[in-house]
């Protein structure tokens, strides 16, 4: 190194044409102005991302989060592997949560209403105002409240003691009737706990457990551990009971479509064969156990004697087994009852303590609507001086025949807390925007023992000024003279948790920061309840199905959302061009009929009907179902808003409407349509919940027609191809690997966090790739080069569709907006395609349902590359088909010659049309793609990049280790469906999980593209046909 | 120039008795327009703007403002290069392989004809343009040199479509340039102030003398035999933008032959189309003889004939090769939501050009101008079929969708015509719009004398 150049010269010159590119640029931009850090952050480090950990607030389950932030900004939320509910991973809501952070519509300061409209106010006025009002208001202050951790509970229970009122709980969406069955049946005061991984065979009574309810992510998890194939080839079977198919139905292996409300008669009539004629096993319920016998069962269900028996004794006698009570899309007026009729089914058969735990729970008893129908009487009555409303947003929650929204306005003055514009904030007279619980510190208890701490992951998004709820009442407290313990709310949730402290923590600081780091804090469990005697109930219950409203033809089922939940995630870009778990529709709403009604009413998908019941009636397209009952139609809840942001209220997001305004394309007709419409306000006896499954209602085509804006393209059918295959348990080929390997071990950790679990060989071999004749040379040195593939179980994915937001949140996907959905132009990466083998809903049996998620397949012999004129897809020496954005002219040639269709094409500027802070976002590792490139599935090649920069700086090698890189998709997929790896290497996760009888590749045997990910088939009780 | 030998009997232009009426009537058309081209001047400029105007948009707002989506990338605008190319390869087909097996009736036709490709390949050039994501990047199809190294991927069929398409271009222009210079002399000739000037600058001092004609013979030769080569490689190289694919209704070894018999019948139906009205107009009748269209039809019934073999044959491989994918796709083609494009491409392309078996058809102009409509419809539907069709009913049944096009499409596949025809127009005003001097070729030597006494003695 004489001669050649130094390195101070190097730097040099480096530094005159780093400048010089810089001066000159290839930007077509011009630069805007960079300010350095003048001092810099400790813990930020420009271009390294910083993890901080957090719970999710985005229902009511509380999963872990960690949140990935770049440069103070959060980019991307995962599941926190360390948290026993989430286990690494997250739901699709959860993903979106970020969406709500970064909501253009957020309020950005206080409104104070003046002579009849709201005008920006200052957060000094807005607290002067509001202790005034309350002081006025004499003691009569109301607070509504959703669900809240524990010390947000306790701040707000006692503002309002000193300031004089009560505060009420309203759970749009709540578990209540489980929670007083349980309370009848076994005398304890929480949700039960269940073991379903447990179990061999799981019935859900309309329990749509992976979608809402208590713990969807948890659940999916055990749902996906339960249902997969072992070792000893035999793998638990799922029944779904109930007139709807959800998404967490058709996961089912069996489906008895019964009668809308008749789910205690089965569930009675099971247990009455289970005990035989030993009907004193029921204790108390022996003679509502003698009154559903099997025969009255069927008839009151609509399915088999013999169906019903068979189930019987099967749940008898296949090991463990457990049933899972109606969910809030069953909540009927004697829903309690129906909720006690399957814990009573669960005692008989002996999985009390088996696969169902009373442990008790967190002590936040609610009765959701009953306490709310209160205050709306008293409200109503004039009673109410100050009425405060955080966290729900009735005035859209519930049916008008409520009356809320009368009762509401009447209230002189109305307080709301709401972050961004809903429903209930615009009849406000006060609104004082809290911050988003990405930017709030908080706990949370979503189970005894288990307590969770919450910390902002970034300062509060500065277009907005948010202010903590917590902060606003301690300091409202302050005027009006009332210490509420704290000046802050940081400060009153350090108190709360003054006996963190643990002797091996050392200082209490230490304990605090370490739980911060981890999330959680595992306090004490209450003592598990070993008195499992069934108790009878204090007041008369009745377990027939309960009359309808209406003498409408069909039931009308009103189920939550796996997209929406209640309705919150309706401004969520992402939420509403999720195609929908079940219907694949984005953006809009829909009316599921059965094939046979729809036929007999000479309607097709997309016309127009008016639904009507006694209460009200909404217009809607129609969808053909196959998994509902002929006598049902089912509407799902969370859409048709008002006033909650330019996407739910349908104002936002169309593209072809600024392009070219006569379009033929123009979405028809209305946008969503809220279900509360028509329903009536009742509260189920003795839970409190709120009925959903209340009405009857009647059809009518109106005789017009739309597109439905779904990602569907084939109805349903396979069409004879083998996109998704599956093998019948029965002829799974003993002495070959078949059953679904657990890897959840390490899969979930962090970068260099550690976790790598080597698992031993067994037979496993390398795919094959480049392959002969290729222009890559052979692999001679696999220490040396990977061959990245991906291996996805069937048996386990749920369609739950996690994935796919995850995927869009970590490589700047942009959403398209309807009209450009109906055109056929998500850009979506990763698609769950849903086909139907057997589905029937005239009676008990079998239920074939294929779904399989679809991404890049990154062919060793992939047909996209060859026709690309200018070489930007090419396949990478470790088998990864990249494509170069930069170098794409948009021919479209590859995606043409696409089997598998996976490759999207920015047809307008789409990333352009992302409104401000939305685009904060952004994965800065990423490329925001312009229009007129084609993109799809790079194995998230980011974070391969990253984890071998970081291998490399470590001298460790050119591979990164097993289960460091983590693809986006498979870190949020609950039921640990999808494993990633290097395939050359025989020990690597995914090897061992592709060295499996049930592995094969899409279209490989037609095409011989050689792809990259391998499927395992789903696994059926029954006979298949075409098992290859 | 290879001289013809004719007897008397078969004269091809019974009624032209005297070199210098060529001339006359040719040089005459070259006169001041009338009205009906003014009006069609600018019936066909205002095309003009909705073409580049509706490209502007798509430029500005992004190729979305087509109806192209995610299964079917490609679909008006692909069909349009394809049928735009095919419509070039009759005036080649017609010049230099008929001139090669001296083809007595093509001088009268073979200029409209030329003119007719040029414009073709020039309107076809612009639409793999019109359908890039990115246009303003398209010149990294060329393999120019460059800092980074990269060359285009010469394995991709759309690379062999550039050197097709341009050299195709080059050739196809220089040759209809080559062969107008004695008849642009002969304009010059004819003509006075600036317009003479023009014709002198473009006319490359053609004198017409033994020595030029000697070269000129020898030129048109060469590239004679150039041109014909690449009449039936040109389009075998389109076809193979599909055949190369795997996609289901694509993936054919027939599909280079097929299409250059397509591309021969849509170019001779094309040339039907424009030469009739033009005869009419200028009235041609004497030089385009119902011989040269009884001519042109037979060439028209042997190419249909072929399609229609082509066609039949697809449907029967495909059913013989039992594949579920490709057997699915047909019947989609046929029977599913785009049926009607099927069965009026079959009902143009195979059924009604079966009329001219009859001669009384063939030598009816206006019989034979309406069949020549039809099989144009017929072959711009044929491409529109095999592109859309297929795309939009491929291996993943999840991903079947529709295409439906938009209104910038609309405005550039009518602007596409306009812009050739303005072309076209522009064409017959400013070059001899027939062949003066081989007209003359194939004209009895002037032997006044002679044939007068055969009239006075019959």
């Amino acid at each position: 190194m004489t001669d050649g150049i130094k390195r101070r010269d190097f730097l040099k010159v480096l530094g005159v044409t780093g400048a010089g590119a810089a001066l000159t640029g290839c930007s077509t931009k011009p630069a805007e102005r960079f300010l350095p850090y003048l001092t810099m952050p400790e813990d930020i480090t420009p271009g390294v991302a910083t993890w901080y950990t957090t719970v999710c607030e985005g229902c009511a389950a509380q999963c872990g989060m960690w949140v990935k932030t770049r440069s103070g900004r959060a980019i991307k939320v995962e599941g926190n592997p360390h948290h026993p509910i989430s286990g690494g991973a997250l739901c699709a809501k959860g993903q979106a949560t970020l969406q709500h952070l970064y909501n253009p519509d957020r309020y950005a300061t206080p409104m104070v209403r003046e002579n009849g409209a709201l005008r920006a106010g200052t957060w000094e006025e807005a607290e002067n105002l509001l202790a005034e009002r309350i002081k006025s208001a004499a003691g009569n202050v109301l607070f509504v409240s959703a669900h809240m951790g524990p010390s947000m509970t306790e701040l707000v229970n006692g503002f309002v003691r000193s300031v004089g009122g009560r505060r009420v709980q309203y759970d749009a969406l709540s578990d209540a009737p489980l929670r007083e069955a349980t309370r009848i049946a076994f005398g304890v005061d929480a949700l039960p706990r269940y073991d379903i991984a447990g179990a061999r065979l799981l019935v859900s009574f309309g329990s749509d457990f992976i979608e809402t309810g208590a713990s969807p992510v948890e659940r999916a998890r055990e749902l996906a551990k339960m249902s997969a194939v072992d070792e000893h080839r035999s793998k638990g079977r799922f029944v779904y009971v109930g007139p709807r198919l959800s998404i967490t139905g058709l996961n089912a292996d069996e489906w008895f479509p019964i009668k809308p409300g008749a789910e205690a008669a089965v569930a009675l009539g099971m247990a009455n064969v289970i005990v035989g004629g030993n009907t004193a096993a029921a204790g108390p319920y022996a003679p509502v156990l003698r009154a559903f016998d099997p025969r009255s069962a069927a008839t009151a269900a609509g399915v088999s004697e013999d169906a019903i028996r068979k189930l019987a004794d099967r749940f008898m006698n296949e090991g463990p087994s457990l049933a899972l009570g109606p969910g809030v899309a069953a909540h009927h007026r004697n829903a309690t009852a129906a909720n006690l009729a399957v814990l009573i089914l669960n005692k008989v058969a002996g999985n009390v303590g088996r696969t169902l735990y009373l442990d008790g729970g967190p002590n936040t008893p609610t009765r959701p609507y009953a306490d709310m129908e209160a205050a709306i009487r008293s409200m109503a009555g004039g009673k109410v001086g100050v009425v405060m409303i955080h966290g729900a947003n009735p005035a859209y929650t519930l049916p008008a025949a409520s009356g809320f929204k009368d009762a509401f306005g009447a209230v002189g003055f109305k307080v709301s807390f709401a972050s961004a514009p809903d429903e209930t904030s615009a009849m406000a007279d006060l609104i004082m925007p809290d911050t988003h619980f990405l930017e709030s510190w908080g706990d949370s208890e979503p189970r005894a023992g288990l307590m969770t701490l919450r910390q902002p992951v970034m300062l509060p998004v500065p277009h907005f000024q948010a202010k903590h709820t917590g902060d606003v009442l301690l300091s409202v407290g302050k005027r009006l003279e009332h210490d509420l313990g704290g000046t802050t709310f940081y400060e009153y949730l350090r108190a709360q948790h003054a006996d963190l402290h643990t002797p091996a923590m050392g200082e209490w600081e230490y304990g605090w920061q370490d739980a911060l780091k981890k999330g959680l804090v595992q306090t004490k469990v209450p003592p598990r309840h070993t008195d499992t005697q069934l108790r009878a109930p204090h007041s008369a219950l009745t377990f027939d199905a309960p009359p309808l409203d209406g003498d409408g033809d069909l039931t009308l089922l009103v189920y939550p959302s796996p997209r929406f939940g209640a309705g919150e995630f309706a401004n969520s870009p992402w939420m509403l061009e999720l195609p929908d778990p079940v219907s694949k529709i984005t953006w809009h709403s829909w009316l599921e009929v059965n094939p046979a009604t729809a036929k007999a009413r000479g309607l097709e998908d997309g016309d127009f009907v008016t639904v009507t019941s006694p209460y009200g009636s909404v217009k809607v397209p129609i969808w053909i179902y196959p998994g509902i009952r002929e006598d049902t139609v089912a509407l799902a809840m969370g859409q048709g808003h008002t006033n909650f942001g330019r996407w739910a209220d349908g104002t936002g997001g169309n593209f072809m409407s600024e392009v070219l305004p006569a379009t033929a394309v123009q979405p028809a007709g209305v946008l969503g349509v809220n279900p509360m419409t028509l329903l009536p306000a009742v509260a189920e006896q003795p839970s409190g919940a709120f009925v959903t499954l209340a009405t009857k209602v009647t059809i009518e085509a109106t005789g017009e027609q739309r597109r439905l804006a779904t990602v569907e393209g084939s109805n349903g059918s396979q069409e004879g191809r083998p996109i998704a295959p599956a093998v019948a348990l029965a002829s799974l080929k003993p002495g070959e690997p078949a059953e679904s390997p657990s890897v959840e071990k390490g899969l979930k950790e962090l970068q260099g966090v550690g976790g790598f679990v080597p698992v031993p060989a067994h037979g496993g071999t390398p795919q094959a790739f480049p392959l002969e004749g290729s222009r890559e040379p052979p692999y001679d040195k696999p220490e040396e080069t990977a061959r990245w593939a991906m291996a996805i179980d069937l048996d386990k994915c749920t369609g739950c569709s996690a994935c796919v937001v995850a995927c869009q949140a970590e490589n700047n996907v942009p959403y398209v907006g309807e009209d450009q959905v109906m055109m056929g132009r998500e850009m979506q990466w990763m698609r769950i395609e849903r086909y139907y083998e057997k589905v029937d809903a005239t009676q008990a049996g079998d239920l074939d349902v294929r779904i399989l998620p679809m991404l890049c397949q990154h062919c060793g012999n992939a047909p996209c590359e060859p026709v690309c004129p200018v070489f930007a897809t090419y396949t990478t020496p470790q088998g990864v088909n990249a494509q170069i954005y930069n170098r794409c002219v948009g021919t479209r040639y590859c995606a043409n010659n696409c089997p598998y269709k996976v490759r999207v094409f920015n047809w307008l500027r789409y990333t352009e049309h992302i409104p401000e802070p939305l685009n904060w976002q952004f994965n800065p590792d990423c490329t925001v793609r312009d229009n007129g490139v084609m993109e799809k599935c790079s194995f998230c090649m980011q974070r391969v990049r990253e984890a071998e920069n970081r291998a490399a700086l470590e001298n460790r090698g050119p591979i990164p280790k097993d289960g460091e890189i983590v693809m986006a998709c498979q870190q949020s997929c609950p039921a640990e469906a999808i494993v990633w790896g290097n395939i050359r290497d025989p020990n690597s996760r995914v090897s061992q999980v592709s060295a499996n009888q049930r592995t094969y590749r899409v279209l490989n045997d037609e095409i011989n593209t050689q792809p990259a990910v391998n499927y395992l088939k789903q696994v059926t009780f029954h006979p298949v046909e075409a098992e290859d | 120039m290879a001289t013809v030998a004719t007897e008397r009997g078969a004269l091809t232009h019974p009624d032209v008795h005297q070199f210098d009426e060529v001339n006359k009537d040719i040089v005459k058309i070259l006169s001041r327009p009338g009205k009906g081209w003014w009006a069609l001047f600018f019936l066909l400029g205002a095309g003009v703007l909705l073409f580049f105007g509706s490209w502007a948009i798509q430029l500005w707002k992004g190729l979305g403002v087509a109806g192209l989506n995610d299964p079917v990338g490609w679909g008006v605008y692909i069909t349009c290069f394809v049928f735009w190319v095919g419509i070039a390869h009759s005036g080649t087909l017609i010049s230099a392989i008929l001139f090669l097996f001296r083809a007595p009736w093509r001088q009268a036709v073979y200029r409209a004809a030329e003119a007719m490709t040029v414009f073709a390949v020039m309107t076809a050039g612009l639409f793999p343009l019109i359908h890039l994501g990115r246009a303003w990047h398209a010149y990294w199809l060329f393999p120019y040199p460059n800092s980074r190294f990269i060359w285009p991927n010469f394995k991709s069929p759309l690379i062999w479509d550039v050197f097709a398409v341009t050299t195709y271009f080059t050739v196809s222009a220089t040759f209809f340039f080559l062969g107008s210079i004695p008849d642009i002399a002969a304009a010059r000739d004819g003509s006075t102030g600036l317009r003479k000037r023009f014709y002198q600058v473009i006319s490359l001092g053609w004198r017409g003398t033994d020595r030029q004609w000697h070269h000129f013979g020898k030129a048109y030769l060469f590239l004679a035999a150039l041109a014909t080569p690449l009449v039936l490689s040109v389009h075998s190289v389109v076809s193979w933008d599909f055949a190369m694919a795997i996609v289901p209704g694509w993936h054919s070894t027939i599909f280079a032959p097929y299409f250059v018999a397509g591309a021969i019948y849509s170019g001779v139906a094309m040339v039907i189309t424009l030469v009739v009205p033009m005869r009419k107009v200028w009235h041609l009748e004497k030089y385009l003889t119902i011989k040269h269209f009884d001519a042109l039809a037979k060439l028209c019934l042997v190419t249909a004939l072929i399609v229609s073999y082509s066609y039949l044959e697809e449907f029967f491989l495909t059913w013989y090769g039992a594949s579920v994918v490709e057997r699915a796709s047909l019947w989609n083609r046929m029977f599913g939501p785009y049926w009607w494009a099927s069965w009026t491409m079959l009902t143009c392309n195979m059924f009604v050009p079966m009329l001219l078996w009859f001669k009384r058809i063939r030598h009816s102009i206006p019989a034979l101008w309406i069949i020549s409509i039809f099989v144009n419809i017929g072959m711009w539907l044929e491409r529109f079929v095999i592109i859309v069709t297929s795309l939009s009913h491929e291996y993943e049944p999840f991903m079947w969708r529709l295409y439906r096009p938009s209104h910038v499409e609309a405005g550039i596949l009518i602007g596409s015509f306009c812009w050739f025809g303005f072309w076209f127009l522009l064409f017959t005003r400013v070059l001899p719009p027939v062949a003066i001097s081989e007209l003359k070729e194939v004209l009895p030597p002037p032997m006044r004398k002679m044939r007068k006494a055969e009239e006075a003695h019959p």
